[in-house]
C-alpha cells in the first residue's frame, strides 16, 4: 500500500457518477498524473487501467493528458544551457583535487 | 549547513576515500546540477557560482553522505537550500510574484475553476523548445522547480519530498497545480502566436 493509495480511491469515486460516467476531468486529471509519474499502487493501476478499458470518456482523456505530457517533456529535455567547459575544473581547483 | 548534516549517520572517509567518492558519485552530476542551477537563477555567473558553492559544501561535509546512496538527490537538496538561503537574494532575475500568495490562491476551493487546462497535443507540436521554456522559466520558483525535479531531472516524489522538506502530498498537489499553470501559460502563448488551438 502505497502513500497515495486512500487518497487515489476516494479521489477515483469523486470522479464519477452512480451511472459510472466521468463527471469531474480536473480530479481526473490528478488519478491520470499519478499514474504517468509511475507514483500509483499495483491496486490503485489497476482500478485505473480496468477503468479506462471500459470508459470511452475516461481513456480519451487519459490519452489526452499522456500525449500532452510527453510532448511539453520531450520539447523541454531538448532544450538545454551548455555547460561551461571549465565547470568541472574549476570546481576540482577550489577543493584542491 | 545543519540541513546536510541532519539525520545523517556520520562517516569517517580517508581523503583517499572522500576524493573517490566526490570523483564517481557527485562529479557525474555536474551537468544536471549546472542545468537546474541556470533554471533557477536565468543567469550564467549565478548558475556557476551556485554549482561551485554547493560542491564545496558537499566535499565539506561529505562525512555526512553515505556511500552508495542517492549522490544526485542529496546535491540538488544542497543546491536548493543554498539558492534559498543565499543565491536567491542577490539572484539578477525579475522579481516574482510572492510565493505563498500563489500558493493560497492556488490552494483556495474555487482555484480550479480558473485553471484552464484546454491545451491540444498538437498546439504544444507547433511550439519549439525554448518556447516552453520561456513559458517554464514565467511560473513561480516553487513550482517551477517541482516540474524540472520531476520532468526534467526524474526524481520520485519521495526523492522530491526530501529535497524540498514538503510532505509527499504537498510534491504531488504542488506537481498537479504547477503543470495546470504551465498550460495556461502555453495557452496563452499559443493565442498570442496565433497557433490553432
Amino acid at each position: 500500500m502505497s502513500e497515495f493509495s486512500m487518497w487515489f480511491e476516494q479521489t477515483f469515486k469523486q470522479c464519477y457518477c452512480e451511472k459510472g460516467n466521468l463527471v469531474d476531468q480536473e480530479r481526473f486529471s490528478e488519478l491520470v498524473q499519478l499514474v504517468l509519474d509511475d507514483e500509483a499502487d499495483e491496486e490503485s493501476r489497476a482500478l485505473f487501467e480496468e477503468k479506462i478499458r471500459t470508459c470511452v470518456q475516461s481513456n480519451g482523456k487519459f490519452l489526452e493528458e499522456k500525449g500532452l505530457r510527453e510532448c511539453i517533456q520531450t520539447k523541454l529535455t531538448q532544450f538545454k544551457q551548455d555547460i561551461p567547459g571549465d565547470l568541472a575544473q574549476s570546481i576540482k581547483n577550489s577543493i584542491n583535487l | 549547513m545543519s540541513e546536510i548534516e541532519e539525520e545523517a549517520v556520520r562517516q569517517n572517509y580517508s581523503e583517499q576515500e572522500k576524493t573517490s567518492i566526490f570523483d564517481t558519485e557527485f562529479m557525474i552530476h555536474v551537468d544536471s546540477m549546472y542545468n537546474f542551477a541556470y533554471r533557477l537563477t536565468f543567469d550564467e555567473d549565478d548558475a556557476k557560482d551556485l554549482v561551485q558553492d554547493t560542491y564545496l559544501k558537499a566535499f565539506r561535509f561529505i562525512n555526512s553522505f553515505e556511500r552508495g546512496t542517492n549522490a544526485k538527490a542529496w546535491l540538488f537538496r544542497i543546491l536548493k537550500n543554498s539558492f534559498i538561503n543565499e543565491f536567491r537574494k542577490k539572484s539578477k532575475q525579475p522579481a516574482k510574484v510572492d510565493y505563498n500568495e500563489v500558493e493560497s490562491y492556488y490552494n483556495s476551493d474555487d482555484a480550479g475553476e480558473n485553471i484552464t487546462t484546454d491545451l491540444r497535443v498538437e498546439t504544444v507540436q507547433h511550439m519549439i523548445g525554448d518556447e516552453i521554456t520561456g513559458a517554464l522559466n514565467a511560473l513561480p520558483v516553487d513550482f517551477r522547480t517541482v516540474i524540472i525535479l520531476s520532468d526534467l531531472e526524474g526524481f520520485t516524489y519521495e526523492e522530491m519530498s526530501k529535497i524540498l522538506d514538503i510532505p509527499i502530498g504537498t510534491v504531488r498537489s504542488r506537481l498537479h497545480r504547477a503543470r495546470n499553470m504551465l498550460r495556461e501559460k502555453l495557452v496563452s502563448y499559443a493565442k498570442e502566436m496565433g497557433y490553432n488551438n
